[in-house]
């Protein structure tokens, strides 16, 4: 089988340089597509254009949206969602599940130390000035034990293939990682719309996160509490990420709240009930550290609650994931995974750390400023892809304007070889045809006391424009359904 | 179940009832009315006076002309009129919104749907020529919700609060339907001999409370006053009833509040005090002094709710 006929990707363009996630440096169909493809082959593009407006009217009737504010009004728009599902075979997806909760654990086995005796620094191997100068390390948690001995609860890891076919881990998200909802919607979405193709293809449901993720977190409940009572807090819901936050306390169970719903008591937490004050153990929690806790952080807080840093300082409350768990998914600390996972681990990385130049170090940022054209240069503190600037991309200006902010301030930069990221087919909606997309990969690693659980499936991002190496929903960007087949 | 989520859950229910009673008092008495017996119940301007009384909003100058497309429009499809049906469902979905977590995704998908059902309607068609078609469709997609809510729900805590908001509301506005057409039905008098008590406009309120049928199964005979507020104030077994909803209050506080001897200060000792009152009274006592008693009702129906928010949604 390796011409098939599919009408569908007749004007499909392959770019030379690129790795097409389905088709082979041959242009024949790789194996694990192959039924896929022929499936596909059978519907006309004018089907598919039907389905794909169905499919957007499903997300847009189960409510799964977020809100653009323009001066009239506030208009709702759904999350670009693909219809061509991504398939990852059973090898490939047992490396990125081992190198996900290596790299979670190694990450948390790092935060505690640094909270602690600083064994790392002290040694030698990474630079004290990486921590202190991070405005995400919290003086507030040095010394505190977090319930369980877990930080990073839930660990989001980006990950890409690489043109030569390797997965590289391009960051770490371990503050609030979104997007695992989307994932399970976008399997709901292809069902309605193609439920015949999951006939010819054994794959694992990713239905299962919200009980693993709520068992894991009662693993790390606070001591001396019997049955504990877990709960989501949110920023509320004119929060982009509202949908998820509703979500995950649905499907776990557990209630939803915002922080007037909490207050705290002789450092205790408590919710504020129909029947009165009942007392909450875990929090699952979606604001950012600055909002937690008016009385500790941010004073300007209106989201947190006021004394829940005290009742997390005296164990009675686990707070997911901990606060302070920012200085690790730090794009500078980022550049020495390597280290950091052979240090606490005695492991090699089981995924590839792209190469990173540190602007800090004076020889390293020499080499940055020279080569400019054929680097990412990225802010080490922003997400969501902000701020990043592609070298190859950029004019002869904009490259002086870089460097200068470079020079202005080095800590605030790392630079990487431009990585390609691997390209999946995917339906546009403006030529109506399948075309070439740059795809990546985030998968959700859940650390509980002595147990860990990878969701079998995970975000494939897609760079909606042409060309487009940035992923990011804020940015465009829309996803894919993920396949992860079984043995 | 949080004390927030649940004030939230008290008025979805209530908007979800109210917009359905305004979209049916609007077709109700837009389609009778073209066709009425009496010259004063065909006039235009008598029926769109009569809407805006309804909705709370009664225009007061008697010389004033109304135009129906405005009307129309202020009470269907305006954001800007806090009572229009468009933001009715908008507050309803709000609420929902906040309490995703806690409803069943069917019962959310429905609202979502009927939500973007009525955002997306052409406001010119309406006032046009898709009244008909407008206020049927609202109506029945909240049949719809209330099915969700009854098939898809724990019958628990969740569900009793729910239950209480829709039917506090369907109580209020039922009254509310009564005290319109209780004075058109003084206003038409006399105009072509008709009386009071036989008033035409005594079937486009049981038609408005969706309860004509059953009221001429029970009765055998034309609706006057007397049968009429009989029927949809003191019949346990007519579901729009003002005793049918504050029995069903009453049945639904006993979730929330499991002890025997109910406190004097609870919510539950005042439903059940009210709803007995109702319960022995007859239509004769009520018929005299309908003004007062209107009055009354509607007081205690938000007594009930203040108390409510008192013991319940204390957040």
């Amino acid at each position: 089988m390796t011409n098939i006929e599919n009408s569908l990707f007749s004007s499909y363009q392959k770019g030379g340089d690129l790795y097409d996630e389905i088709f082979d440096d041959t242009g024949n169909v790789k194996d694990v597509y192959q039924k896929l493809f022929s499936l596909y082959g059978e519907h006309s593009i004018e089907d598919y254009v039907k389905l794909n407006t169905k499919a957007k009217s499903s997300f847009f009737n189960q409510g799964i949206t977020f809100q653009v504010y323009s001066d009239k009004e506030t208009k709702e728009k759904i999350f670009p969602f693909d219809l061509f599902p991504r398939i990852i075979d059973p090898t490939e997806w047992d490396i990125i599940e081992r190198g996900s909760i290596q790299r979670s654990k190694a990450l948390n086995l790092f935060l505690w130390d640094i909270y602690h005796e600083k064994k790392i620094i002290k040694q030698g191997i990474i630079p004290m000035d990486l921590i202190s100068s991070s405005v995400n390390y919290l003086h507030q948690m040095i010394g505190v034990d977090p319930p369980g001995g877990i930080y990073n609860h839930i660990s989001g890891t980006d990950v890409i293939k690489h043109k030569d076919g390797k997965y590289y881990v391009l960051e770490d998200n371990i503050r609030c990682p979104s997007g695992v909802s989307y994932v399970i919607c976008n399997r709901t979405a292809l069902k309605r719309a193609l439920f015949g193709v999951f006939n010819h293809y054994q794959t694992y449901s990713v239905t299962n996160y919200a009980e693993n993720l709520l068992d894991l977190l009662e693993t790390v409940k606070p001591k001396g509490v019997d049955i504990p009572n877990c709960v989501v807090i949110t920023p509320g819901m004119f929060n982009s990420a509202f949908y998820e936050h509703s979500y995950l306390a649905k499907t776990m169970g557990v209630e939803l709240v915002e922080g007037r719903d909490l207050f705290v008591e002789n450092d205790f937490v408590y919710m504020k009930t129909i029947k009165g004050p009942e007392k909450v153990d875990i929090i699952y929690r979606r604001i950012d550290d600055q909002f937690l806790d008016p009385l500790e952080f941010r004073p300007d807080s209106a989201l947190g609650v006021p004394g829940l840093f005290a009742a997390y300082k005296k164990g009675n409350v686990t707070l997911a994931n901990a606060p302070g768990t920012g200085v690790a998914d730090d794009k500078a600390v980022y550049t020495y995974m390597p280290q950091i996972i052979k240090y606490y681990l005695d492991e090699e990385p089981i995924l590839n750390n792209v190469h990173t130049y540190h602007c800090s170090r004076p020889d390293e940022l020499a080499y940055v400023l020279e080569h400019v054209h054929e680097l990412v240069i990225k802010p080490v503190d922003e997400a969501g892809g902000y701020g990043i600037s592609i070298g190859n991309k950029l004019t002869k200006q904009e490259i002086e304007t870089v460097k200068a902010q470079v020079k202005e301030n080095p800590r605030k930069y790392v630079a990487q070889p431009i990585m390609s990221l691997s390209v999946h087919p995917t339906y546009i909606d403006d030529t109506e045809s399948f075309e070439q997309r740059h795809v990546d990969l985030r998968t959700f690693t859940v650390l509980g006391k002595d147990r860990e659980f990878v969701l079998k499936g995970g975000l494939t991002r897609v760079a909606l424009q042409k060309g487009n190496l940035i992923v990011n929903s804020s940015q465009g960007g829309g996803s894919k359904d993920t396949w992860v087949l079984k043995n | 179940m949080l004390a927030r989520v649940a004030n939230n859950l008290f008025w979805m229910g209530r908007y979800i009832e109210r917009s359905e009673h305004i979209a049916r008092y609007l077709n109700v008495n837009y389609f009778s009315s073209l066709d009425a017996p009496n010259q004063l119940s065909q006039s235009r301007q008598f029926v769109l006076r009569s809407m805006l009384f309804m909705v709370g909003d009664p225009e007061k100058n008697n010389e004033i002309v109304l135009n129906e497309e405005k009307v129309l429009y202020k009470i269907g499809l305006d954001l800007q009129t806090p009572y229009s049906i468009i933001n009715n469902v908008k507050s309803a979905r709000e609420n929902a919104n906040s309490a995703r977590d806690l409803i069943s995704t069917e019962l959310y998908e429905a609202i979502n749907k009927f939500y973007h059902f009525i955002i997306n309607y052409d406001a010119n068609v309406f006032v046009k020529n898709g009244l008909h078609d407008f206020t049927v469709n609202i109506t029945e997609m909240t049949a719809i919700l209330r099915g969700k809510i009854r098939g898809t729900l724990l019958h628990d805590s969740v569900y009793a609060i729910i239950m209480m908001g829709i039917n506090i509301e369907r109580a209020t506005q039922i009254i509310r339907i009564i005290n319109v057409k209780y004075n058109d039905a003084l206003i038409a008098q006399g105009s072509y001999d008709e009386k009071f008590s036989k008033s035409f406009e005594w079937t486009t309120l049981l038609k408005c409370a969706e309860s004509y049928d059953m009221m001429r199964r029970l009765y055998k005979k034309t609706p006057t006053s007397i049968s009429t507020l009989e029927f949809l104030i003191l019949n346990q077994y007519c579901p729009r009833s003002i005793m049918n909803s504050l029995n069903q209050v009453y049945n639904h506080v006993k979730v929330l509040d499991k002890s025997i001897d109910y406190d004097k200060n609870s919510t539950a000792f005042l439903v059940g005090r009210v709803r007995s009152e109702f319960q022995y009274k007859h239509i004769e006592e009520i018929e005299g002094n309908i003004k007062t008693f209107i009055e009354n009702i509607l007081e205690s129906l938000s007594q009930i709710s203040i108390k409510m928010e008192k013991e319940f949604f204390n957040y």
